[in-house]
């Protein structure tokens, strides 16, 4: 921290150049998106970037609401996500917290499990996937698209999980069950309280999965009135692939939650110290 | 013990969650899966609710999915599922696979017994195609065939005369030209005087004006014939509208705005498409449009569009699901359906009504449409042709944008072809 | 609570993570094997095939294309996003005033959804009148079709991928803080050079949390061109973008060939862990352990 004083200012001040060209590069697209997404749909686009179309067609996001039923859909995405967030903290912080306290052959066992888990290629579970879901008749219900909540989201989370509660001092533990405390009381009194950055973390990370969750809702929903935001903009782009005006639209109107999201809990994400917390000890 | 029996209730919760729920004892609602846009989704909405009506017993609940291909994917899913629509609309392109592995109710004995409608009230040139080893698979809705959408202000901007009856394959190459142009002399050609799909559909009909053949044998195919001289020649003349004469948008133009955009938007003079874009078409303000027959050939030929309403073998309620096929496929049904503008009904007696040669609703030369039909044909019906119709698409499209000769893309087809080939 | 009874509740909270582990990866991947060697179409009951489905399988030059570009796509795309991610950690892995924003702007693509980033994408990339092309254009450079030049369009989904680098950048910048504030004092005292600091010093400190980057990397990015081919190119043009996912999907879901699919889907897991268990070979190590 004392260097940090010292520097000399041109370092700094290439310092926030470097950096602020860089978020530009990564910044800058969205109000591309967002210039598109005002344009006058129909007209042919005009050849040289435009940054504030003329006339602003604040229109543009009425008639994605009229074309498709996308008050549901987003409806459908927030009540999916909303359900997966507790099941997921729940089930990854249980299995966490009893892999970070069963004996170590078990544990090494279960860790080299989820680690394993991580390496598996969703994609080549698509098809038998279905046909469990079948055999257990969650074909087209909310259940099929929470399944992966059962595993706790992703075997990344109880990993996450896992790292936190293996920072928690035995002796604390110890002393609980000494007291007569069993896992259950002990997971809710001691270890989630000392995870809350996991938590978070968890908790963020499975809103954003489930908000964005595209293969699921694709193979395993039927009706219409249970789609969900990211259907809904791959029918949208179904029916006129080129209207980049409507295109865009639906694409703010999908991130705007998560940006949102993501502003809220950032700090719980990038500022030092609690990133440690997050990932690894 | 306390928290286990917690974790059993909490467990026993989430499983509960996951099964759902038995329903009341009440009929269950029919299903009905479509595709298409907006426009078509409102034809088949209005046809349920007059169902509705008329048999208030009966519940029919309406599945849309927007784009075909996930239409396609869907059908495959919901079948391996057991669990598809109790009424889906299959085309007669596609529904083999599905007949031949017995998933389909045959609907011929149906019809025979059914007093509203009866197989000869049916353009034959219609029903043919639905015969899957004898038997009358499915209902078809309509024999659409393709033709030349166009903008007539376009072509009397660029002062032309508007397509004949009897135009030409010149004629119609002049027309694009003349429609082809660079309006704010930017260098850049901002309307283009055609735009189509690549696809074996849109040049089958070329090829058999040419005297041509799609496979060797139609009936029993064992290859495709795509190398024959006179499809050659066929495909080269389409493939040179856009290489050649550049008059239909490159490979760049078509990605950056799609032609039927270009066409909604009046930047586009001729559109080749079935029937099925003219409930959209209706919705037009900014210009007046209309069809035209194809440009004919060496002789005269069109192609079949055609969708049925098919019954899933699986589904029970057959006889309430039968109503429903039969409503939309006598004349009350089909009538709804054609006002819409989506069908060229298959009903002769529809089809020759007011209600689909309509002089106060565009298209205003429906009678293109019916003139067609002696000459129309169809692509041959058998298990295979998606995959077929498919990487005959990919290849062709080779062709149409310059990155292959016709020759090249003729050859590979014709190779890449022969395993779906029995 | 005697131990005993302290343990059976252990592995009763362990329980439904291990229920949904069997019935969503262990039945399914079972079953795939299985499937692999009969006819299934979902229509009609399968029948057994032996090894047919991976003899069509090899001698579909199909097959071949989706797996020369999966490879590819793999060998561009992991070194380049994990040379941009620890680039990046290096940049702002130091508390700073402002920083906080950077990395905010940095992470803030990886979690914007699969599908809106792929739309984005196909119009920032639109070969007529998207950003990227009016801006080479503006700069009087050459503007590429990108998407719809078989040449370009691998290689154009693959940039799309160099900014959704979030997950190894949090991961490397928790392994950067991790470094004793010891090293950096020392090296100042030494007056070492930035560049020679980072890498005699933080490199080889940082190493293990590397290896874990790449690691996943690998594994993910052939799975992640699923969503991007699907909606920005359809595997095209001339399958010039067709991934392994998406063919997988077209046999299986497009063309009903449940059999076909669940042998080509066999033939990724093999070859999956045939990589990781080169990896591990390489490096001795998984990169997750109880130590990291």
């Amino acid at each position: 921290m004392m260097m940090l004083s010292n520097r000399p200012r041109y370092q700094t001040f290439v310092f926030h150049l470097l950096a602020a060209s860089i978020a530009l590069v990564f910044g800058l697209p969205a109000l591309w998106v967002l210039a598109a997404s005002l344009r006058q749909p129909g007209t042919p686009p005009p050849r040289t970037i435009e940054w504030f179309p003329d006339p602003i067609a604040w229109g543009n996001y009425a008639q994605v609401f009229e074309l498709i039923p996308l008050g549901r859909y987003l409806f459908n995405s927030l009540l999916l996500a909303a359900l997966a967030v507790p099941l997921t903290v729940l089930i990854a912080s249980w299995a966490a917290f009893a892999m970070a306290q069963l004996p170590p052959r078990v544990r090494y066992t279960l860790l080299a499990l989820a680690v394993a888990l991580r390496m598996v290629p969703i994609t080549a579970l698509w098809l038998t996937r279905f046909l469990v879901l079948k055999e257990l008749h969650l074909i087209d219900t909310f259940a099929a698209l929470l399944a992966p909540a059962w595993m706790g989201s992703s075997p990344f989370f109880v990993l996450i999980f896992y790292w936190s509660f293996r920072r928690i001092p035995p002796a604390l533990i110890d002393s609980a069950r000494l007291d007569g405390l069993g896992p259950l009381a002990i997971w809710a009194r001691i270890a989630m309280p000392l995870a809350r950055s996991a938590t978070v973390a968890v908790s963020v990370l499975t809103f954003v999965q489930y908000w964005s969750d595209f293969i699921n809702p694709l193979l395993y929903l039927k009706s219409e009135s249970r789609y969900t935001i990211s259907v809904g903009l791959r029918i949208l782009q179904q029916l006129d692939a080129t209207n980049w005006p409507l295109l865009m639209a639906g694409v703010v109107i999908m991130m705007l939650p998560i940006v949102l999201l993501f502003v809220i809990v950032q700090r719980a994400f990038l500022v030092e110290g609690k990133i440690a917390g997050v990932y690894g000890n | 013990m306390r928290y286990a029996a917690l974790l059993l209730v909490v467990m026993m919760t989430l499983l509960a969650a996951c099964i759902p729920a038995p329903g009341a004892a009440r009929p269950e609602p029919i299903t009905f899966m479509i595709f298409g846009d907006t426009g078509e989704k409102a034809a088949y909405e209005a046809l349920v609710a007059a169902f509705s009506e008329r048999h208030p017993d009966i519940l029919v609940t309406l599945l849309h999915i927007p784009g075909q291909s996930d239409y396609r994917k869907r059908l495959g899913v919901d079948f391996a599922a057991g669990t598809p629509a109790d009424v889906v609309l299959l085309n007669y392109r596609r529904y083999a696979a599905f007949a031949a592995k017995g998933a389909l109710e045959p609907l011929g004995p149906y019809l025979e017994r059914s007093e509203l409608i009866s197989g000869d009230d049916f353009y034959p040139e219609t029903l043919e195609p639905f015969i899957w080893e004898g038997q009358l698979m499915c209902i078809p809705q309509n024999l659409s065939s393709l033709v030349v959408y166009y903008n007539r202000d376009l072509f009397q901007a660029a002062g032309i005369a508007e397509p004949g009856d009897n135009w030409t394959w010149a004629d119609f190459l002049a027309a694009a030209q003349a429609l082809t142009r660079d309006t704010d002399g930017d260098g850049q050609i901002d309307q283009y005087g055609l735009g189509t799909e690549v696809s074996i559909l849109r040049v089958a009909p070329f090829i058999w004006q040419n005297g041509g053949e799609l496979v060797d044998n139609p009936t029993a195919p064992t290859r495709l014939a795509l190398d024959e001289p006179a499809a050659r020649e066929a495909i080269q003349w389409f493939v040179d509208l856009q290489v050649v004469h550049g008059v239909a948008p490159d490979a760049v133009a078509e990605a950056a705005e799609a032609s039927e955009s270009r066409f909604l938007n009046g930047r586009l003079g001729m559109f080749f498409n079935s029937r099925r874009g003219v409930p959209t078409y209706r919705t037009i303000t900014s210009f007046d449009w209309d069809v035209a027959p194809l440009p004919q050939g060496k002789e005269r030929a069109g192609i079949l569009h055609a969708d049925a309403y098919c019954m899933p073998s699986v589904s029970r309620q057959k006889d309430a699901i039968w109503t429903f096929i039969e409503f939309a496929n006598a004349a009350e049904g089909q009538h709804i359906i054609a006002a819409s503008g989506r069908t060229v009904p298959s009903l002769r007696t529809v089809a020759e009504s007011p209600t689909f040669l309509d002089p106060g609703a565009r298209p205003v030369r429906n009678q293109v449409f019916l003139d067609v039909i002696p000459y129309i044909r169809g692509v041959p019906v058998m298990e295979t042709w998606v995959d077929i119709e498919q990487l005959t698409a990919d290849e062709l499209a080779r062709a149409f944008y310059g990155q292959a000769s016709v020759d090249e893309v003729i050859r590979t087809a014709t190779e890449r072809a022969q395993p779906f080939f029995p | 609570m005697s131990h005993t009874r302290y343990q059976v509740s252990l592995y009763l909270l362990l329980a439904p993570f291990l229920i949904g582990v069997l019935l969503l990866v262990i039945v399914p991947a079972a079953l795939s094997f299985g499937l692999a060697f009969t006819s299934y179409d979902g229509l009609t009951p399968p029948d057994w095939l032996g090894f047919a489905n991976f003899r069509h399988i090899f001698a579909d030059p199909l097959f071949r294309t989706a797996v020369l570009n999966s490879l590819i796509f793999v060998i561009v795309t992991v070194p380049m996003r994990t040379v941009i991610a620890l680039g990046l950690a290096l940049l702002l892995y130091r508390p700073r005033r402002g920083v906080g924003l950077y990395r905010a702007a940095v992470y803030l693509p990886t979690v914007v959804p699969g599908v809106a980033y792929a739309l984005i994408w196909l119009w920032l990339l639109n070969p007529l009148y998207g950003p990227l092309n009016l801006i080479l254009g503006g700069l009087g450079l050459p503007t590429l079709a990108w998407l719809v030049d078989p040449r370009t369009a691998l290689l154009a989904i693959a940039l799309t991928t160099l900014f959704q680098v979030g997950e190894g950048f949090v991961v490397l910048l928790a392994g950067l803080q991790e470094i004793p504030n010891d090293y950096y004092e020392a090296a100042a005292l030494d007056g070492a050079g930035r560049f020679a600091f980072v890498r005699h010093i933080t490199l080889p400190l940082l190493a293990p949390w590397l290896l874990l980057v790449v690691i996943r990397d690998l594994i993910v990015s052939a799975q992640n061109t699923f969503t991007p081919a699907l909606l920005m190119t359809g595997g095209g043009p001339y399958y010039a973008t067709l991934f392994v996912p998406l063919l997988i999907y077209q046999t299986a879901f497009d063309r009903f060939r449940f059999g076909e699919g669940a042998a080509m889907t066999t033939l990724v897991f093999i070859g999956v862990g045939l990589l990781i268990l080169l990896t591990h070979r390489l490096f001795g190590g998984w990169g997750y352990d109880d130590a990291v």
